[in-house]
């Protein structure tokens, strides 16, 4: 499985240098007008999701039902581009060598952080205080004197904390694993570029120090990024969905959140990927074996994501408990099944059916398309979760009764400032991804180069064989 | 004759907690002797109990009795979890247990949030002078298997069929002391009642609608469950906390 | 740096068919000492069937106690052979040579133990139990619950004991060719050869042969999934007992038996090492890999289990709270918990943070001993103080002590597993031959400047 570039490198790119001078002369080409039509495309839409956001705006703060889709798409960005750089920490971790032209891209995702924790401001002021005596991580209970105690804004400061805590680690992942690539912009390139570079990566010779310096810290970033992943998926999936739903208990429910996520993230590679083969020019450097490894992880992912959704569904549905039911009927059977419907179908019925046959997997098409309708389930599933979750009045009115959901409230179809805020919030993390491809070289250059290093092809009996070395 | 469902209520007000409908039970239903040594090892087999809680500070301390038995509930969930169908809800709205077919996994004893299942950890005893007075009505569990209240299916059986002998209805009036368990029967203050809470006439459905009006007294042990049970609790009447209420 | 030795195959045969063609000093005492312990479970299990489950320390309301643990453990522990056999072939790394052929076995006889822990004997009538199993009763129109766990259970389990079986099987069809020509006895030259069927180690046979082992390898990953998934709902869906009601069990099972099991594989190749003398073969670096990757399981198993340990108190309800002050603050079930949480995650895991530690054999075989006294003691924990708090109604808590008829029945089990591995190494090689012949085949290296990296030959 893991031959890099394997037969599809059509270009005979033999020795480093020569992926260096091309990857080098690429990153810094003119850009062509399918990037600008992008950006203009990409741009609209996000001026309409910020037109959708004023007219929500209008609304104020005080009615969090109607901000509902507002908090599914961001726990979707959240979902996608955020776990996107995970896919080229895995297998680094785990040294597989077909990472190499992907990961990059991935990591390029952990920019769009930034724009998610944008989009995650106004949130704090549509989440409730704890005042309302909802069960949360943080237990406060105002009768209740050793709790009483606690910030009844701790849902708040701890998710931002936390979010602010992974942007920044992307950041120090990207820059850190970057800096032999920045050396080598500020060695060959002019102008801005060479400016920026300069300045980022100011030190980088390349010595043994420095090569070890950095595989320790991509490898502590690395896991760091991982565990901060895990640790906003808890926050956010708990405090701002599960806790809003008086008798929802779930204790699988924000690890089904994250592993949700490695399954989107990993769709989103696929479909970067995609486009950057197909529209970037980088033929040469993605090819099968990047999408047959991918398309086999999202595959087990896919099965994942039912495996983790039966378990919790089992459990709840089985025990025929009032308060269980309740929470069942408000995400899944109830006003949102077609909602739900849709992310069953398309998250684990579709992959299942199609992933299952090998020339799919073993396709450029065929990953990219059910990528996609990974994408489009995951956000059916974030507003399946978060808009009913929302749309419950707070404790003490007909709905809710002590800590169990009496009356199933009506469910909430979007309206046009949904929409808006929907494409726009999607839109803007493609435009400030593209952005960010223009800042550094699209595909890692050194570990493309690393990778020429560790193939070798030497004869083997009567025929020629590959030998792929391995770091211990 | 199916369409019955037959409930209990019982009035926590009145229990005194004497135990009398415990041992009604144990005769009745052809339980063990449960020794002292039973008790220690917690495996006595009461298909009724009495359960004390103290309540307050020493020394204004009060006992508290709740008889507790086999709920048999609308949705029971001891019922999906048994592998060979040994417990089933039949049409009189009984939970019944099937001892020929129990193989003692006693899964549904850990699912029951009552406690009233009872498994039989041996071969049931009794001293040589106790042989007869074993009910012939009522099967002998032998060791390994699952028991619970019945609510004393014998009785309503034979009342049935003395009463379809009879050309009557097994709920008129000349019958309905019959049905009762024995636990019923035992009991001095008429803490408990038992009926048919289909039967709109019948005493409990009175009890029941007047209860469970806003100011009435009834509810249902671990509602939260949703196990839909068929005996009603009726609260206690609280004196002391009403005049401290009060004034 | 000399981590691999290259051996030809002749001495690969040599090495591995010694417990098989010649018999070790120790072996047959052990087995000896080890049937004894068996037949002891198994006299403890007759008296109980005589006399009835009342031989327990079994009661109201723990009805199920030390049986139905150590039934999960052993399920537990039976997840390690597809772990490491199934997922490393499918993600192709190198290290599962050696291991995989013990791992598999473990699987099996680990499986058959699961089966005498629990279903079998903890019943209130074994002699029925089969009924449980098979629908009976045609007739009558008496049919199994397909709703109760129970049935779904010895489904799941039977699916991954043939599976798991026939994994060996195909796994040692070569090795069988091999002890087939080398047997010196008649009946032995006959049963072997009849066994592999016929192999001559033509390319086509290979090809069948990697291809079926692919195969198993993709579809007995389900199944590992859904066995363990179900054991965890057979606590997980009641909704009498709170501390089990809880929708994390099915995952937090699967990584807790990935934990106790790798370990487990561990425990047998370090006593591959010092019984056999293998360690030509299993060379340090394979126990830095399993090292290494049991940091990973363990630190995934102990983010689930502070996760489902959150969401208990999460609903502040009062059985809840009571079972999480008897779990942890009550004796004598402090201190089982303080030795279940050091044993299974805070000794286990510094310690192999330590390359050295990691690369030596009796460090890693203590420590995985310790990760199974932890892991025992762990689902002990679960099941019996959820029990003995298991709702509000609060005159019927209860506690449990195990008798010394259960304590004999689990041991039985213990030794049920060891000797069948014994039996088996005595048969079969307890290391695919063929697959360490492969190993040194594809083995090579690469020249990155003046450093030598390990290298294997890819398709």
């Amino acid at each position: 499985m893991a031959s890099g570039n394997g037969a599809h490198g059509a270009l005979a790119l033999a020795t480093p240098a020569q992926v260096n001078r091309d990857l080098l002369e690429r990153h810094q080409r003119r850009t062509g007008d399918t990037y600008w039509r992008a950006m203009a495309l990409f741009g609209a839409l996000f001026v309409l999701g910020i037109i959708g956001f004023l007219m929500r705006l209008s609304d104020g703060f005080s009615d969090k039902a109607v901000w509902g889709y507002y908090a599914a798409v961001f726990a979707f960005i959240l979902t996608t581009a955020q776990a996107a750089p995970l896919v080229a920490i895995a297998p680094r971790i785990a040294k597989g060598h077909w990472r190499r032209p992907i990961s990059r891209a991935a990591e390029l995702w952990s920019v769009v952080g930034l724009f998610n924790l944008l989009l995650f401001i106004p949130l704090l002021w549509v989440l409730p205080s704890l005042e309302d005596t909802r069960r949360t991580l943080w237990f406060f209970d105002a009768q209740d004197p050793n709790f009483s105690q606690v910030p009844i804004f701790s849902p708040h400061i701890w998710a931002t904390l936390a979010l602010v805590g992974l942007v920044v680690t992307g950041f120090m992942l990207l820059w850190v694993s970057a800096l032999p690539d920045l050396a080598a912009v500020r060695d060959s390139a002019s102008g801005w570029r060479q400016r920026w570079a300069a300045r980022l990566a100011p030190n980088w010779q390349g010595t043994s120090q420095q090569w070890n310096f950095l595989y320790h810290r991509t490898g502590i970033l690395g896991a760091f990024y991982f565990i901060m992943l895990i640790f906003v998926h808890f926050l956010i999936s708990v405090d701002f969905a599960m806790a809003l739903v008086p008798g929802w208990i779930d204790a699988l429910f924000p690890i089904t959140h994250a592993a949700n996520s490695l399954q989107a993230g990993t769709a989103t590679l696929l479909l970067t990927m995609f486009c950057l083969r197909q529209f970037g020019g980088y033929k040469d450097y993605i090819g099968l074996d990047q999408f047959w490894a991918l398309g086999k992880l999202m595959f087990a992912l896919s099965l994942l994501w039912f495996w983790f959704w039966f378990s919790s569904f089992i459990v709840l549905w089985y025990g025929k408990k009032p308060s269980e039911q309740a929470a069942l009927q408000l995400m899944m059977v109830g006003p949102y099944l077609p909602a739900f419907m849709a992310a069953f179908v398309l998250n684990f019925l579709v992959p299942l059916f199609t992933m299952i046959w090998n020339p799919l997997r073993k396709s450029i098409w065929g990953p990219t398309l059910i990528a996609t309708s990974i994408l489009i389930g995951t956000l059916f599933d974030r507003i399946r979760i978060y808009v009913p979750a929302y749309s419950v009045p707070g404790i003490g009115n007909r709905f809710v009764e002590k800590h169990e959901l009496s009356e199933v409230p009506k469910s909430i179809l979007p309206d046009m400032a949904d929409i808006f805020m929907i494409v726009g919030a999607i839109g803007g993390a493609i435009f400030i991804y593209l952005l960010a491809s223009k800042v550094l070289p699209v595909i890692n250059v050194w570990e493309q180069k690393e990778m020429l290093l560790y193939r070798v092809h030497k004869p083997f009996h009567r025929i020629e064989v590959l030998v792929l070395g391995k770091r211990d | 004759m199916a369409g019955e469902n037959w409930g209990m209520i019982v009035d926590v007000d009145k229990c005194i907690g004497c135990q009398a409908c415990v041992v009604a039970c144990q005769s009745e239903n052809n339980i063990p002797i449960n020794e002292e040594k039973h008790f220690n090892e917690r495996r006595a087999i009461e298909w009724i109990r009495v359960e004390r809680y103290w309540e307050g500070e020493f020394p204004d301390v009060k006992a508290r009795f709740i008889p507790i038995m086999c709920q048999h509930c609308g949705d029971a969930p001891c019922e999906p979890v048994c592998p060979v169908f040994a417990t089933y809800r039949n049409d009189e709205g009984l939970n019944v247990q099937i001892y020929n077919r129990c193989i003692g996994t006693r899964f549904c004893s850990n699912n029951c949030p009552y406690h009233v299942r009872f498994f039989n950890f041996w071969e049931p005893e009794w001293p040589e002078s106790l042989h007869n007075q074993l009910n012939p009505d009522v099967t002998v569990r032998s060791r390994g298997i699952m028991e619970k209240c019945t609510f004393c299916i014998q009785r309503i059986r034979r009342t049935k069929r003395t009463a379809s002998r009879a050309g009557a209805d097994a709920t008129d009036e000349e019958f309905e002391r019959s049905l009762d368990p024995a636990c019923v029967n035992a009991c001095p203050t008429e803490t408990l009642y038992f009926g048919d809470f289909n039967d709109p006439e019948s005493k409990v459905s009175a009890m029941k609608e007047k209860e469970s009006k806003r100011d009435g007294r009834a509810y249902t042990m671990l509602e939260n469950l949703g196990t839909n049970p068929g005996v009603i609790y009726l609260k206690k009447i609280d004196k002391h906390a009403e005049d401290v209420a009060h004034g | 740096m000399q981590e691999h030795i290259q051996l030809t195959p002749k001495e690969i045969n040599q090495e591995l068919l010694s417990g098989v063609l010649g018999t070790p000093k120790w072996w047959l005492g052990l087995v000896a000492f080890l049937l004894l312990v068996f037949l002891t479970g198994a006299g403890a299990f007759g008296y109980m069937l005589n006399k009835g489950v009342g031989v327990t320390g079994l009661n109201r309301p723990i009805m199920w106690g030390f049986f139905m643990t150590n039934f999960v453990f052993w399920i537990g522990i039976s997840h390690a052979g597809i772990m490491i056999s199934a997922i490393l072939r499918l993600t192709q790394a190198e290290w599962r040579r050696p291991v995989t052929r013990a791992a598999e076995v473990l699987t099996v006889f680990s499986l058959t133990a699961a089966l005498m822990a629990a279903p079998l004997v903890h019943v209130g009538r074994p002699w029925r139990a089969a009924l449980w199993v098979f629908p009976y009763d045609f007739g009558r129109g008496v049919w199994p619950n397909i709703r109760s766990p129970f049935i779904w259970d010895p489904a799941a389990v039977m699916t991954y004991l043939t599976a798991s079986t026939l994994f060996v099987f195909v796994a040692l069809i070569p090795d069988m060719a091999v002890i087939r020509d080398r047997a010196t006895g008649k009946w032995a030259r006959q049963i072997y050869g009849y066994l592999c069927m016929g192999w001559r180690g033509t390319p086509r046979q290979w090809k069948l042969q990697t291809v079926a082992g692919i195969l198993l390898s993709a579809l007995v990953l389900p199944v590992f999934v859904s066995v363990h998934s179900i054991v965890s709902w057979d606590f997980a869906i009641n909704i009498g007992v709170d501390g089990w009601h809880s929708t994390i069990f099915a995952p937090y099972f699967i990584i807790g038996a990935i934990h106790s099991g790798v370990s487990a594989v561990t425990m047998v190749m370090a006593l591959m090492v010092w019984l056999w003398k293998w360690d030509k073969i299993l060379r340090p670096d394979h126990f830095d890999a399993i090292g290494r990757l049991l940091i990973i399981v363990a630190t995934t198993w102990f983010f689930f289990f502070i996760v489902e340990f959150f969401f208990a108190i999460y609903t502040k309800e009062a059985p809840e709270l009571a079972l999480r002050e008897l779990q942890i603050f009550t004796r004598p079930y402090v201190f089982l918990f303080l030795i279940f949480i050091i044993t299974a995650y805070f000794l286990p895991v510094p310690l192999w943070m330590f390359k050295k530690v990691r690369r030596n054999v009796k460090w890693m075989f203590w420590t995985t001993v310790s990760v199974n006294v932890g892991m025992w003691l762990e689902r002990f924990l679960i099941f019996v103080p959820s029990l003995a708090r298991k709702t509000p109604l609060e005159f019927n808590w209860g506690t449990y002590h195990p008798s010394i008829i259960e304590m004999l029945m689990v041991a039985a089990t213990f030794a049920w597993v060891a000797m069948g591995m014994l039996l088996f190494s005595k048969v079969f090689p307890l290391i695919p031959i063929f697959d360490i012949k492969e190993g040194m085949i594809v083995r090579d290296e690469v020249k990155i400047g003046r450093a030598i990296v390990p290298a294997s030959i890819r398709e």
